[in-house]
């Protein structure tokens, strides 16, 4: 009887298999496939190359990732701690942006950190560039005075005639727009944990003798922890294989392993072969990670966004 | 000191929702704004709004993306719900491997779904068009040749909104008492009675938030849609992507604003009704005799556009050609007219360079039918045999195409393209940004000019740039001299000379005068000099790129008669007349060219400046230094390919 129902998963195993395990079958094979058609290793052998780009890559996700869960968990433990109605409303606040497709919002950042955008146009008129300009002349007198004094060769080109401040096609820009399209990942798990604990919980340990700083050590973080797990997988692995936002708010100057494969699949240098190495050993090493960071969690459950 | 506090938290949280909806606020603003600038605030005007809805690429990518979104969050809510009681029936031994497995697209990243997805269809229906061709040949009974499109975007969304689903379900199904569903049974319910009226029910906030993230997550993709889509269908995401790489219009700050809005109105409902219900539960009685039949409305409605949006999805019996050209490269109004006076419809997507449509096509399954590939293009092409020889029965207007253009090393025989344009390759420049006029090359490598050049980013202009300079050919295949071209690029970037690699990307950054120098080609100089007069062009002296961009049908065109009706309409002088008008491309229609000064006086009662002209249509002591890229060997293909990549990964 019981074994029956259990044929209601099979269309879906069905599709699985043809949709999700062919396909990334297909990648391993393209990986050690050369463009003749023959078995080769060569995809694999010019990886050190790319080196540049995944210590690059999974800086700035793990940058994006720490600034998620610094903003994203206080935010999370406060709201999960207002009123029914004030919790409603956030929700809905967060979820929000999303319902407008990720590409939109990061378009709106584009004019507001362009050179000629709405940033630099108001540091220019509150005077912040003059300013910027002002002190970088003092360093520059200031380190030539040392310079003389000590003979150190301190750095005395700041620039001093700055007429905007360098913010869109930088690393900063991407981490901003990896922040700010991934925060409610990070928030709506973390929230959905927090708001469910058990409240005797808290009531037995300050019971118990428990401050707060101690109720929080010992009694909600490791409660919480499933879902900072899900949160932080879920803004990681976004972050880590972005190609819109680094090409959108880094310019081509910052090239990202998303950039790195959309190239040899669609991009200005075709080589599908190339691409699926590539993308392999992005896959193995987000898995390690995932596998190592969930031990560390012991949380079977998944945590559930909302 | 508990207030302080709660004051403090209640700011730090009013801060995070600033950040949130500052952009969102920003770009809302500007959708009124009297100018396509982004920055700049001109004056109060709906016409952004008006002229949104005359865009149907805009509307039918809007359209998409809604459909694609309800579709696959339907469909993934129901089979999702029977998966997860069927992983939840199923023994442990069999149901961990499954979830695993099920995990995978959430915790992949989209763009190995997407290309792993891309590389399946393209391998299904390369083998599946192969025996088609096999069996209609033989058969009177015809099979259809499969193309990615809706149908592999849809499949794309579905897979991957799934899993949300029973991510969401399971947990409410092990929360349910298992001894309900039997209970009922023994009461005499079958199982299915039990489901709608026991297990459903208990299941069913599970299942309702795992639809609306399915939802969610629908409309928030590009990366998997912009492998799965295919060439014909176009989500808003991709289509702005798309614009992000051209100009960007004010269109898109008016799309999301209505987005926006629409989407804050039926939150706002939906918690309304949810207050009133929760009211009307104090009050029974009010509460039953009216939600039951409001919700089957709902259903019903939701069903019935569901339904109605399908069958409008489906009226394909017309005759379609698929084009893929240039951004900024062809007079939007010809479309309009060839479909009026053939009743074909032009699907016209863009590349964003020579090398990215030869992926895309070379992948197979792009589903073009015309492409407009330069010169040595059209010969790399030609001979991997992906072009198709043209019928030119069906172009006859072929014969006004200027002899210079025809029997070019391209197309030796005048067998597969027909010229489209043609022009040169050289500088742009704000002349109040430099202090002396350019004429050299060497400006691209110069540090003096750091931080203001924006290099193109295609491998064969931006390395043959550095082998003019160099004063090699750009033809060369001595790997030395591509070196030591590469090693010049390559150190200028290191220098910081390059504020970036752009393609379309320069109309808006010199327009706006982000950046002082750019390379790119004349007829879009052209278009940049109409709304910046502050720009200038020269083909510097060391010579520089002729180029003649072609069309082509390709050899697994699906629409090949519909594909030379297009060329030949292309060719008419009055089509190349308008072309010309709005693209600035020369065109190789001889009358036509010459036609031109007098066609721009009679629209504009003004005569074009000569100096235009002349960069528009060079002149032959300009043209005698230019020189035509011819097609290079594939070793030396490779060469380029390898080194592009090293350029793009180094650090700037």
């Amino acid at each position: 009887m019981k074994n029956k129902r259990s044929l209601f998963a099979l269309p879906y195993v069905v599709w699985m298999a043809f949709f999700v395990v062919i396909p990334i079958l297909l990648v391993l094979f393209y990986a050690f496939t050369s463009a003749a058609g023959g078995f080769t290793l060569d995809n694999f052998r010019n990886m050190g190359s790319y080196l540049v780009v995944f210590t690059h890559s999974f800086e700035l996700a793990i940058i994006a990732t720490l600034v998620c869960l610094i903003i994203g968990y206080p935010i999370s433990y406060w709201m999960a701690k207002e009123g029914p109605r004030f919790q409603r409303i956030a929700m809905v606040l967060i979820m929000l942006p999303m319902w407008m497709n990720f590409l939109l919002r990061t378009y709106a950042w584009m004019s507001i950190l362009e050179n000629t955008g709405l940033l630099n146009r108001l540091f220019a008129a509150v005077g912040i560039i003059d300013l910027g300009n002002l002190i970088n002349g003092g360093l520059n007198s200031l380190c030539a005075a040392l310079n003389g004094a000590f003979g150190l060769s301190l750095n005395t080109a700041r620039d001093t005639a700055m007429t905007y401040f360098q913010m869109i096609n930088t690393s900063g820009a991407v981490v901003l727009g990896m922040v700010y399209n991934y925060l409610p990942f990070m928030i709506l798990p973390i929230y959905s944990v927090i708001v469910k604990m058990d409240h005797s919980l808290l009531e037995a340990a300050r019971d118990l003798g428990a401050d707060s700083v101690t109720t929080f050590r010992r009694v909600i973080f490791p409660l919480s922890l499933p879902g900072i797990l899900s949160g932080v997988t879920m803004v990681f692995v976004p972050s880590v294989s972005t190609f819109a936002i680094s090409r959108l708010l880094g310019g081509s100057s910052e090239m990202l392993l998303g950039n790195l494969i959309e190239m040899q699949f669609t991009g200005t240098t075709y080589d599908p072969w190339l691409g699926s190495a590539i993308s392999l050993v992005m896959m193995v090493i987000v898995v390690v990670c995932m596998y190592v960071m969930n031990r560390f969690g012991e949380g079977e459950e998944q945590a559930v966004m909302l | 000191m508990k207030g302080k506090n709660r004051f403090g938290r209640r700011l730090s949280m009013a801060l995070v929702f600033l950040f949130l909806y500052a952009p969102i606020f920003v770009l809302m603003v500007f959708s009124f704004n009297d100018s396509s600038s982004r920055t700049v605030w001109q004056g109060f005007t709906f016409d952004w709004y008006k002229e949104l809805f005359q865009d149907s690429i805009i509307l039918n990518s809007l359209y998409t993306t809604l459909l694609v979104a309800l579709l696959s969050s339907a469909i993934a809510t129901v089979a999702g719900t029977f998966a997860a009681i069927g992983f939840y029936n199923m023994k442990r031994r069999w149901r961990t491997p499954l979830l695993t497995i099920n995990n995978i697209p959430m915790t992949n990243a989209d763009i190995v779904t997407g290309v792993s997805m891309c590389l399946f269809f393209v391998a299904a229906f390369g083998a599946w068009n192969a025996f088609a061709q096999q069996f209609n040949a033989d058969h009177v009974a015809q099979l259809p040749t499969l193309a990615m499109g809706f149908g592999t975007l849809l499949i794309a969304h579905i897979t991957f909104n799934i899993p949300y689903v029973i991510l969401s379900v399971s947990p409410k199904l092990r929360q349910m008492d298992k001894n309900l569903v039997e209970a009922a049974q023994d009461l005499g319910c079958t199982w299915m009675q039990a489901f709608f009226k026991v297990v459903l029910p208990e299941i069913k906030p599970g299942v309702v938030n795992g639809m609306l993230i399915a939802f969610t997550m629908s409309v928030d993709d590009f990366v998997i849609s912009y492998f799965t889509a295919g060439p014909a269908t176009s989500t808003l995401a991709m289509t702005i992507y798309g614009m992000t790489k051209k100009r960007i219009s004010p269109k898109i700050n008016a799309v999301s604003t209505l987005l926006f809005v629409t989407v804050l109105l039926l939150l706002v409902v939906v918690n309304v009704r949810e207050v009133r219900q929760e009211r009307a539960k104090k009050h029974p009685a009010r509460q039953q005799e009216k939600n039951p039949r409001g919700k089957k409305f709902l259903l019903a409605g939701a069903a019935a556009a569901v339904i109605l949006l399908l069958i409008l999805s489906n009226q394909s019996d017309q005759r379609v050609v698929n084009v893929c050209g240039w951004g900024e490269n062809i007079e939007p109004s010809l479309i309009e007219e060839f479909e009026k006076e053939t009743g074909i419809k032009v699907n016209y997507q863009t590349a964003e360079s020579n090398e990215a449509m030869y992926s895309k096509v070379v992948m197979g399954g792009s589903g073009y039918d015309v492409v407009v590939p330069s010169d040595y293009m059209v010969s790399q092409m030609r001979q991997e045999g992906l072009l198709a020889k043209l019928n030119f029965d069906n172009i006859p207007n072929y014969e006004l195409i200027d002899d210079t253009y025809k029997n070019l090393s391209f197309d030796p025989d005048n067998q597969y393209a027909v010229p489209y344009t043609w022009g040169t390759l050289g500088i742009i420049y704000n002349t109040t940004m430099v202090d002396e006029p350019i004429t050299s090359w060497s400006a691209l490598f110069d540090p003096k000019y750091a931080g203001q050049v924006l290099m193109i980013n295609n491998p064969r202009d931006a390395i043959g740039v550095a082998l003019l300079y160099l004063g090699y050919s750009v033809n060369t295949h001595d790997e030395g001299e591509i070196q030591e071209a590469y090693e010049l690029l390559r150190q200028a970037k290191a220098e910081g000379v390059y504020q970036s690699f752009v393609m379309d990307e320069v109309y808006d950054k010199m327009e706006a005068g982000e950046a002082a120098i750019a390379v790119y080609y004349a007829g879009d100089f052209l278009s940049m000099y109409d709304n910046n007069p502050d720009l200038a062009y020269v083909v510097p002296e060391e010579g520089s790129n002729w180029f003649v961009d072609a069309m082509c049908v390709l050899e697994d065109a699906a629409h090949k008669e519909e594909a030379e009706a297009w060329i030949n309409f292309i060719c008419q002088t009055q089509s190349c007349l308008a072309n010309m008008d709005y693209i600035w491309y020369a065109s190789p229609n001889g009358k036509a060219l010459e036609e031109y000064p007098a066609y721009y006086k009679e629209l504009y009662g003004e005569e074009m400046a000569p100096d235009l002209y002349e960069v528009m249509a060079a002149p032959a002591d300009v043209l005698a230094r230019c020189e035509a890229y011819d097609a290079l060997p594939p070793e030396v293909n490779a060469i380029y390919k390898n080194l592009w990549t090293e350029l793009g990964i180094k650090d700037g």
